[in-house]
């Protein structure tokens, strides 16, 4: 009689059921804060990481009744979420960036394979590329670390930040023509 | 030369993995209390809330009504009522099966007599502060009292309901719970459809297609804004969701309540929907309590915060079909309540 479902159900279910069973929510948490966390320790490092994500899931409980229950992925919407908590630490995260930039890069590199999975060009060019994220506006910087870093679709990163997916497309690009500028201008080699 | 690429490499390198403390956030979450007020307010998040969309809503939406800052007028004639004090108030949602509105659901049961479908015990306390909605499955065998012409028995819970009607039920319910309860509230099925109708309708999400004769329901996977007819199929499926049981109906009941409160939001900026669905309310309910009683408990409600329970249940030893109330909780639960 008793059967399991065969497939992990969307995550608006877990939403829906959440507006009855509150504790529903706590698999979004489980499913996510993973993700969550990995993304904001590369934009800010581990420090605030762990209270952002905790943060994100407390805003998006407060505000389940609101979500879009035809929209089966949470992520962009959790997303969002932590993008405008981030946005607060926007100074930080520069300061960040530019820090890494003075900083040998080497000293983030920690593991052996870390080096041969990013290459001894990127190494190279890790400095001009952080460089590069700390003069960009903060909205172009979401856009392109949305997608870069957050593995977000062109859509989802239009549906995170509320914005049409045209100018998700115009901030990518300007984004990207930035990094490229400094890339270039470090890195004549890499040219074809 | 792929910039993403590049940025993407930046960013592994950059990348922490979670620490183990990162469980504390968990805990935050499931601590946490919604905020801001409205509909369904929750004590705690570790209800099982197992309530029934006709009683609740007859109960729930009133306060609901009321204790939002809207313009619903007092019945005429409203004079003071004495509702003051602890009390335990019965919900029963009933299933007459009988009438033009019901019959065509089961018409080789008209002769059956009425199913207590959804029952409910509302426990108020004198500060109005707090109140809990506690569930009693209908599957429940229990001890049930000589009522009337009706030996004393063991058998469920709604066959009391059956046979002696809502005082034989409440009479069960007094000498199981050990409680005194004051007044009951009936709602039949046929009223719960016309709620549903006055409202607009009212959406639910369904993970899987429906297609039940025996409900009378097609509906597809997602979202679907169900009419009066459709979400009372909705709640009498019941071969639909995990356990088959008595127990995933009773939780579609309850997201049905949600969803009806929900509905019940933005009919209140709808004159025309609200006052369409006072009316349905006046007529769908049959209780003891008088019109000023109901209102003044609403308003007495207004602030009131709202806990689902259900009676702690395990399978029954002699059927695992149906269920036996889990001792010593259920008497503590009950203790708890007096």
């Amino acid at each position: 009689m008793i059967t399991q479902p065969a497939t992990r159900g969307a995550d608006s279910e877990l939403v829906s059921a959440s507006l009855t069973e509150p504790e529903a929510f706590a698999e979004l948490f489980d499913r996510y804060s993973a993700m969550l966390y990995r993304y904001v320790s590369k934009r800010l490092g581990p420090e605030p990481a762990e209270d952002l994500v905790g943060e994100t899931f407390l805003i998006a409980f407060s505000r389940r009744r609101s979500y879009d229950l035809a929209m089966p992925d949470a992520r962009p919407w959790l997303f969002g979420i932590l993008t405008k908590l981030i946005s607060r630490h926007h100074r930080g995260e520069a300061a960040r960036y530019r820090a890494l930039l003075r900083a040998p890069v080497e000293a983030e590199v920690e593991s052996p394979a870390d080096r041969v999975a990013a290459g001894v060009s990127a190494q190279a060019v890790r400095a001009e590329l952080a460089g590069a994220l700390a003069a960009l506006p903060a909205k172009d910087r979401d856009v392109l670390l949305l997608i870069a870093w957050g593995d977000l679709t062109y859509e989802e990163t239009a549906r995170a930040l509320a914005i049409p997916i045209g100018t998700v497309r115009s901030r990518l690009n300007r984004g990207r023509r930035k990094v490229r500028a400094a890339l270039g201008d470090a890195n004549p080699l890499e040219e074809e | 030369m792929d910039d993403l690429k590049l940025l993407r490499d930046l960013g592994t390198a950059f990348e922490h993995e979670p620490p183990a403390t990162l469980a504390r956030q968990r805990e935050r979450l499931l601590r946490a209390r919604p905020r801001g007020g409205g509909v369904g307010r929750w004590v705690s998040w570790w209800t099982a809330g197992l309530v029934a969309a006709a009683t609740a809503v007859a109960v729930v939406v009133p306060t609901v009504l009321i204790g939002d800052r809207h313009p619903a007028a007092p019945p005429a004639g409203t004079d003071s009522v004495d509702v003051s004090g602890a009390m335990n108030v019965l919900l029963i949602g009933s299933d007459t099966r009988q009438g033009a509105g019901n019959v065509e659901y089961g018409p080789r049961m008209a002769d059956a007599g009425a199913h207590s479908d959804t029952i409910v015990i509302l426990h108020v306390p004198a500060d109005r502060g707090s109140a809990v909605a506690v569930s009693v499955p209908r599957d429940s065998i229990v001890r049930i009292p000589r009522c009337g012409s009706s030996p004393a028995r063991e058998d469920m819970i709604n066959s009391a309901y059956r046979t002696g009607g809502a005082g034989c039920l409440r009479t069960t319910l007094e000498t199981l719970t050990g409680l005194t309860i004051r007044h009951t509230v009936e709602v039949d099925f046929a009223g719960f459809k016309k709620v549903v109708d006055a409202l607009g309708g009212v959406q639910v999400t369904l993970p899987r297609p429906v297609d039940d004769r025996m409900a009378k329901l097609r509906l597809p996977a997602g979202r679907s804004m169900l009419d009066g007819e459709q979400a009372l199929g909705y709640v009498r499926l019941r071969r639909y969701g995990a356990e088959g049981s008595d127990i995933s109906r009773i939780k579609r009941q309850q997201e049905l309540v949600l969803a009806t409160l929900q509905r019940l939001r933005d009919a209140l900026f709808d004159p025309g929907r609200l006052r369409a669905f006072l009316g349905v309310m006046h007529e769908s309910v049959r209780t003891d309590l008088s019109p000023e009683a109901m209102y003044e408990l609403a308003v007495g409600m207004s602030e009131t915060k709202l806990t689902f329970m259900t009676v702690p249940w395990r399978p029954h030893p002699d059927d695992p079909n149906r269920l036996a109330w889990q001792q010593p909780d259920a008497a503590e639960l009950f203790k708890s309540l007096e």
